[in-house]
């Protein structure tokens, strides 16, 4: 069946394109034009902006740390939502895996990557993963504070048993790339070390967690990994931290590297409260250097409930949970803290982590290397992003936050000063095209021939975070799956997954460790297709030639 | 079969309130049957809610910190069990944690209350045990949280309390193992509160052993589902998280469950109220139920005669366990989607 989308505002930067045209979708992919002949069904998008379906490349969405978040905030679903008679009231937070596909949907979004997966849990998160509906998914596989590659750092060993180890891991977990989060320093915690810094040593290795993310990213690079190593710096949260962001920045000597969630590293020391924005030189620092990736993780006003693999932050995080409970979790690699949290607009800290964040979105110069993201849950649920976008696009509509802050927050930022606005070709760029081409993935984030069907179409509204927040239609593999915000059906989406070619000699190597060590075959940690009870749940994406 | 899934669709179909109780089940039988209670607006418990429920409100209370199995067993140099019912939860517990390792620094194990798991222990040269019967346990963990804290005690075991103090603050990674079915809440908050408390100069973990029958498993699946832990009901049309409301045995004792469906699929077992309800049981065969059922489904036990995803305890995650001996039977999740399958179409009001 051809599908043709007529007279939209096609906003396609992967190709060039930013002109009122059709699009033609045909089995679930973009198609040329017809050469004659009638499309079988045609929607009027006469006035509407076409987009390729939005990729989120940072959201904590599955797997058993996102689900003892539901389980320790029961009250956070329906927290200010009564439920009237005949009335279903709409979950603010903790959302189910149904939910979660349907509200990302309902904003354009057709593929969401899951950036923390520990290899032991894999098999959960892909499961979770399954009952996600709609949208495409795909996880990043958490390594750094595992005992065996800490041990192969420690031997010294060649940086093929390294490589190897890498694409073991990846390959096992179902993983599309890697991270590392903390490097190190969650085996440090559990030696009861409480600050660990770039350059600090795993007491008992004896590795630095510069020499573990080194190691990683020659790993990802080598393995040529759809994905650059995707890194959660030390030190995440603390005023003065946007040092350690600075030298991890050069630590890439050049060589790609993705740094996550970087307003949580843009902290200054200056001001009376020794806390302030230093968003406008991390800016820089990123502006120059061109292998460098970063992703934001904005900070928007409300309850929330902070979920990391980094034990250690959290650990340390605990005395400001709201409400006053949170889980620390020492896992047998990394581990994860959960730490309930309301970011308040009155709150001097939290305004100034607010404006850093703006900050880094419109200082920063090159959308291809800055992503959207709120490092959900951490920064704000995934269903503030219509507001974000409104808040980057609009001078006006930031000057009305700003003058609801605290003053004395604002006067440590740069935020005041800043006159740029997002433009739509920016925001395509940003959540379609580039996300894409971070990812590898060839057929998704533009609207080219053979492209995959998935397109997102607004109907533009003074208010951009009306038209975000429900797109008019939603098509995912060419199928209508959205309408005005509403789902319409909810389709099966798949998870996509790496794994570099080739015999890997590592598997004799990992069953005897895992013996040793565990007492345990590593079968444990298998991720056979036939369990996640879905049918094909896996797309493979070939490594980078 | 045929007439077995008709008759329970019918059954089902006709409910206005329905529970779907027990549980007992792998993952792919959790799925299916939150999608059916999902269908029919009905309520989800398990068989083992309680405890459950025991470690998930002391953690939703007030925090908790949790390691897993494999770090208790390669990590901890103190090993702190608490209470009985550790052997009755973990039938690997000597095997896997307990049993001596020549590769590994010497570890201490105390255990607190053991009652008559202790009577085996004792035997063991590397294990002190501190109090005997579990009743003595509230106040003993008391004490022990208040001289770790500083404060003078005046209690029997005084000067136990205070050596083992000493040990559990010198400890460099000590993990307190407990199992939620044999400890009423307070004396679990007291614990999880011992373990935060340590955590200010050392590192101090808990291993919470779960339940049988996969509770743990099936609560995870509840938590992504429905996006709350079980006793969960759908009758607004909307997930609703109550313990007392969706208590499977107060539905049926009350008369509000017009309906039930027993899932023990690991072994059989019946439901414990007593008033009489129309039953749909899935149990292994051969079962005696002790119980008339209306309908009855002989299933399979997962990871012996079906492939299966469950909680495994040794690692604490969900895992695959592949048949051990395959056989021409049923699981619960493909009984179920028959059910759900012949259900009649118009939604229940």
């Amino acid at each position: 069946m051809l599908t043709r989308l007529a007279g939209g505002r096609v906003i396609d930067p992967a190709n060039n394109r930013d002109a009122v045209g059709d699009i033609y979708l045909r089995d679930g992919r973009i198609v040329a034009a017809p050469q004659g002949g009638e499309a079988d069904e045609t929607y009027d998008v006469s006035g509407m902006i076409v987009m390729a379906g939005a990729i989120d490349i940072h959201s904590h969405i599955a797997g058993s740390n996102e689900n003892m978040g539901r389980l320790l905030l029961p009250e956070q679903r329906y927290a200010d939502a009564p439920a009237h008679p005949g009335h279903s009231p709409q979950p603010r937070g903790a959302w189910s895996s149904d939910e979660t596909g349907c509200l990302y949907a309902a904003m354009g979004f057709t593929t969401v990557v899951e950036p923390a997966v520990l290899p032991h849990h894999a098999l959960q998160t892909h499961l979770e993963l399954a009952d996600i509906p709609i949208i495409d998914k795909a996880t990043l596989t958490v390594l750094g504070n595992d005992d065996f590659l800490l041990d192969l750092l420690r031997r010294r060993e060649s940086t093929e048993a390294l490589r190897e180890y890498v694409a073991w891991a990846l390959t096992t977990s179902r993983g599309l790339g890697i991270k590392v989060i903390n490097a190190g320093g969650a085996e440090a915690f559990k030696q009861n070390v409480r600050s660990f810094s770039l350059d600090d040593e795993v007491p008992h290795y004896g590795v630095s967690s510069r020499a573990i993310v080194k190691a990683l990213q020659r790993a990802v690079q080598d393995l040529a990994l759809p994905h650059p190593l995707h890194v959660h710096c030390n030190n995440l949260g603390l005023a003065g931290n946007v040092e350690t962001a600075i030298a991890t920045i050069a630590a890439a000597e050049g060589l790609p590297l993705h740094l996550a969630h970087l307003q949580f590293y843009s902290y200054g020391k200056e001001g009376k409260r020794s806390f302030s924005s230093a968003a406008a030189r991390l800016a820089e620092a990123v502006n120059a250097a061109k292998s460098v990736t970063v992703d934001v993780g904005q900070v928007m006003f409300g309850p929330t409930v902070t979920i990391s693999c980094d034990v250690l932050r959290q650990f340390n995080a605990r005395a400001h949970a709201r409400p006053r409970k949170w889980v620390i979790f020492d896992g047998d690699a990394n581990g994860a803290g959960i730490v309930p949290y309301e970011y308040r607009s009155k709150d001097f800290y939290n305004a100034v982590q607010w404006a850093a964040g703006l900050e880094l979105f419109l200082l920063t110069n090159d959308p291809w290397r800055v992503f959207f993201t709120t490092d959900h849950p951490n920064g704000a649920p995934f269903t503030s992003y219509p507001d974000i976008l409104a808040l980057l696009m609009s001078r006006e509509l930031r000057a009305e936050w700003i003058a609801m802050m605290p003053k004395e927050a604002i006067e440590v930022t740069t935020l005041p000063a800043i006159t740029r606005e997002y433009t739509l070709p920016e925001v395509a760029t940003m959540t379609r095209a580039a996300p894409a081409r971070l990812f590898g993935l060839k057929d998704r984030g533009h609207l080219g021939i053979g492209a995959l069907a998935d397109v997102a179409v607004y109907a533009p509204d003074r208010d951009s975070a009306k038209m975000f927040r429900a797109a008019a239609l939603v098509f995912k593999n060419g199928e209508l799956v959205v309408r005005d915000g509403a789902v319409l059906r909810k389709t099966i989406g798949r998870a996509l997954t790496a794994s570099p070619p080739g015999e890997r000699a590592i598997e004799r190597r990992m069953r005897d460790y895992y013996e040793g060590r565990y007492g345990l075959s590593p079968d444990f940690l298998a991720v056979p297709p036939g369990a996640i009870g879905q049918p094909d749940p896996f797309e493979l994406v070939p490594c980078r030639s | 079969m045929q007439d077995a899934v008709a008759e329970a669709a019918k059954l089902l179909g006709a409910s206005r309130m329905p529970v779907i109780a027990g549980l007992g089940t792998d993952v792919a039988g959790a799925r299916a049957a939150i999608s059916l209670a999902q269908k029919l607006r009905g309520a989800i418990d398990h068989m083992h809610s309680a405890a459950l429920l025991r470690d998930l409100d002391v953690m939703r209370e007030g925090g908790m910190m949790i390691t897993t199995p494999n770090e208790a067993r390669l990590r901890a140099d103190l090993l702190l069990l608490v209470g009985p019912g550790l052997n009755e939860a973990w039938a690997d517990l000597d095997t896997r944690l307990l049993a001596r390792r020549d590769d590994r620094a010497p570890r201490r194990i105390v255990w607190l209350c053991p009652g008559h798991a202790g009577d085996a222990a004792r035997a063991q040269a590397a294990m002190s045990i501190i109090g005997d019967s579990p009743a003595d346990l509230p106040t003993m963990l008391a004490e022990l949280r208040a001289r770790c804290a500083g404060r003078p005690v005046t209690a029997q075991d005084a000067q136990a309390l205070n050596a083992l103090a000493i040990e559990l603050r010198q400890a460099r990674f000590g993990v307190a193992v407990w199992s939620a079915d044999a400890l009423d809440q307070l004396t679990l908050d007291m614990l999880c509160g011992l373990v935060r408390d340590l955590n200010a100069s050392t590192r101090f973990s808990g291993l919470p052993l779960a339940p049988a029958d996969n509770a743990a498993g099936v609560q995870q699946v509840s938590g992504w589902m429905t996006g709350f832990p079980l006793r969960t009901g759908f009758c607004r049309g909307y997930a609703e998280h109550d313990p007392w409301r969706f208590d499977a045995v107060r539905l049926v004792e009350s008369g509000e469950a017009d309906c039930a469906v027993w899932i023990s699929g690991y072994r059989a077992t019946s439901p414990s109220w007593s008033r009489d309800v129309p039953l749909i049981l899935l149990a292994p065969a051969p079962s005696n139920p002790p119980r008339v059922a209306e309908v009855t489904f002989a299933v399979g036990r997962p990871g012996i005669e079906h492939d299966s995803v469950a909680y495994l305890p040794t690692t604490g995650t969900l895992a695959v366990l592949n048949a051990r001996a395959s056989a021409d039977v049923i699981s619960v999740a493909a009984a179920i989607e028959r059910i759900a399958a012949a259900l009649p179409t118009e939604p229940p009001c």
